[in-house]
């Protein structure tokens, strides 16, 4: 398929990336760096985060007031067929936008393109949904799906490839929790489609959809996970069952549920950190917070405050652990400072809004509760 | 693409001799993995679930034997932290202290936090201050204030204007300053608008005398998004509007002259947020009804076409570098 915005470009900026986290290191002269500027040229217009969002907030508002503006010409009778035609002329014009501005002002998910893409699949959605009407979940997943599938491969958005993976799942999940044979499984069900997801999602696609392929990693990876882990299991059999009890009944093969939910993160952190492969590792990190709070929501022995203070100093003793041990990089890993990223003012955010809510009327009562405790619980 | 063939097609374009090509291909192969981010944020974590859970055991243990070990285990370890931070005590410096001791930050604001939850029990228990309710919330502040510029340390100094804008009643953290403040109440406004604007000038002159320059973004975060929320606020809510209408504009103006000459786009995007709101709210107000009839229907498409235009053009119009 012919992609609107320039290919050459994007690997140009890619091989520009690579060759400047080289020249920070002193492997290439500042000369050679330029020169491959001169040899890979792009100008797309990239602007700041800042700038980007901004530039997505106005384009939905001009978007919205614009299709507000031509349902103006049909206020007399609002039927659903009405409704169609008004979004088809919207979905259109807003396409029609998209393709003229990536072309006219070189944009690449500058905030603009983005905020036109989103709003023209939910126009181009809308009819499709007012024409099949009373259809079943899995139906109308697989028309979300076909229609971001193309926007995918066209456009390589990021929340369009989240999009399509999640109505993927939905799709399956529905169909197997339909089918009663299928029904019990349906967690190892899921645990089998991320694997296949994954193992597909790891050919290399190219640079274009670079960005996409992370999206759907990090959904298999989560999905993976949940669908192992004895906490989503047990409470979702117990929904799924219509079970009204007020503790979720014990669920088959639960030894191998606790396994699962162990060994998952432990894993994950392993492979992360042996394939050098950040997502993997994050991912392991949090999930691992969840195998804990699991842990917890089970075995209810030890008061909460003493579990914080015991898991806080923990924590602490073993990161600080981990910073004196990797001084000198170990097993290909190490703790080097990355100077690009400062993330000092985001820290400084941060800590301000976790301290910070302090409401005016407590000042009154400082002495009693919450308030009092400065760092004491979330109400602070 | 990959490595490889980006080095190959770097040779046949003459760039990079092949010996080169071979010594990144053996750095790209033996670079190791950095995990310091994560490290630390871990470490953080670490800190918040800790204080966190003190400040709960401390409550719940009030009145039995155990509480009196968990207060000297507190105390102690503000004193141990004090001893560390002292110890690896870089000289003060005007600027951006870079070669301070790599858990001095951490330490430090572990230490500002069992402060706050010592200070709350004193008060709590003993009623260390009385009804002088301030002055509980103006110790800490002034000591943070103090820390934040003697370590050079952002997450104390936002913490020290968090407690300096509780001791006028507010909230100023980005993220609940609309949902948090109560801005019916009496003088709040006003109060807001005041403490936004001294911190922005707070901001503006520590980078005119260059006395921590780097705390100005901290400043203007806080402060601006305090200011221009108050100043909306009093416009939508009390009269005079137009003095609210001119005091919001105005920061908004200055946000955006900001953005200018800082190269920080946040500001800029605030300022634009901001002003659009201010401006359009001012339009509706103030216009007479038959102008309005007519501008209505179109005034949102245009104005927004327009702000994207300003955007995109922003960095010719701005004369900004990157």
């Amino acid at each position: 398929m012919k992609k609107p915005y320039n290919e050459t470009w994007i690997n140009n900026l890619h091989i520009q990336n690579i060759s400047q986290s080289w020249f920070k290191r002193n492997l290439i002269t500042p000369k050679q760096f330029e020169k491959i500027i001169l040899e890979f040229p792009e100008s797309f217009y990239k602007p700041g985060i800042f700038v980007k969002t901004g530039l997505f907030l106005f384009t939905l508002l001009a978007g919205c007031f614009f299709s507000g503006f031509i349902s103006l010409f049909f206020l007399e009778n609002s039927t659903d067929k009405i409704f169609t035609v008004l979004s088809i002329v919207c979905s259109i014009s807003y396409f029609f936008t998209l393709e003229y501005m990536i072309k006219d002002r070189k944009l690449y998910h500058s905030g603009i393109d983005n905020a036109l893409l989103y709003m023209a699949a939910v126009a181009a959605l809308i009819p499709l949904f007012l024409s099949f009407d009373h259809l079943k979940i899995w139906q109308y997943c697989l028309i979300i799906l076909i229609v971001n599938s193309f926007l995918l491969a066209r456009y390589a958005d990021i929340l369009i490839a989240f999009i399509s993976v999640g109505a993927l799942y939905v799709m399956f999940a529905n169909v197997i929790v339909a089918t009663p044979q299928l029904k019990p499984f349906l967690p190892f069900c899921l645990m089998l489609i991320s694997a296949i997801i994954y193992s597909l999602n790891r050919i290399n696609y190219g640079v274009y959809y670079t960005n996409c392929q992370i999206v759907i990693k990090i959904v298999a990876l989560v999905i993976f996970y949940l669908g192992g882990n004895y906490y989503v299991v047990r409470e979702g059999n117990a929904l799924l069952s219509d079970l009204l009890t007020p503790i979720a009944p014990q669920i088959p093969f639960s030894g191998l549920f606790y396994i699962l939910t162990m060994a998952i993160p432990v894993i994950y952190i392993y492979f992360g950190l042996q394939n050098k492969d950040r997502i993997l590792f994050i991912t392991g990190l949090l999930t691992t917070a969840f195998s804990v709070f699991t842990y917890r929501y089970y075995f209810d022995i030890i008061p909460m405050d003493l579990i914080l203070v015991i898991a806080g100093s923990v924590v602490i003793i073993l990161s600080v652990l981990c910073i004196k041990y990797l001084k000198t990089p170990r097993f290909g890993i190490s703790d080097q400072k990355d100077e690009s990223q400062s993330t000092a003012n985001l820290e400084a955010m941060l800590i301000a809004h976790q301290f910070g809510q302090a409401p005016a009327g407590d000042q009154l009562h400082f002495g009693g509760g919450d308030f009092g405790g400065g760092g004491a619980g979330n109400s602070y | 693409m990959t490595t490889k063939s980006i080095l190959e097609s770097f040779i046949n374009n003459g760039i990079i001799p092949e010996q080169q090509a071979t010594l990144i291909t053996e750095y790209e192969r033996t670079k190791s993995f950095s995990i310091h981010r994560e490290l630390r944020a871990i470490l953080y974590v670490g800190i918040t679930l800790l204080t966190t859970g003190l400040g709960i055991l401390i409550y719940k243990n009030i009145d039995t034997i155990g509480h009196q070990a968990i207060i000297v285990l507190i105390a102690g370890s503000i004193l141990a932290c004090s001893y560390y931070l002292f110890k690896n005590r870089q000289p003060f410096s005007r600027g951006i202290v870079t070669n301070s001791d790599q858990f001095s930050q951490y330490v430090l604001i572990l230490a500002c936090t069992l402060f706050l939850i010592l200070e709350g029990y004193l008060q709590y228990q003993y009623q260390f201050f009385g009804t002088r309710y301030g002055i509980a919330i103006f110790i800490p502040t002034v000591l943070f204030f103090f820390c934040a510029y003697r370590f050079d340390n952002r997450p104390v100094l936002s913490m020290a204007i968090t407690g300096l804008a509780s001791w006028l009643g507010l909230t100023i953290s980005p993220l609940s300053v609309l949902e948090k403040n109560d801005f019916t109440a009496p003088g709040i406004i006003i109060t807001g608008i005041i403490l936004g604007i001294a911190l922005v000038a707070f901001s503006w002159l520590s980078e005119k005398k260059e006395m921590k320059s780097h705390f100005g973004f901290t400043y203007i975060l806080l402060g601006g998004n305090l200011a221009a929320i108050s100043g909306l606020a009093g416009l939508f809510r009390n009269d005079p509007k137009i003095l609210y209408f001119v005091i919001t504009a105005a920061l908004c103006a200055y946000l955006i002259q900001n953005a200018r000459k800082n190269q920080s786009l946040l500001f800029l995007l605030m300022g634009v947020i901001y002003g659009y709101i201010a401006i359009t709210y001012a339009a509706f107000v103030f216009l007479p009804d038959s102008i309005l009839a007519g501008l209505s229907i179109f005034y949102f498409l245009f104005t927004s076409l327009g702000v994207l235009f300003f955007l995109l053009n922003v960095k010719k119009i701005l004369r900004l570098k990157k």
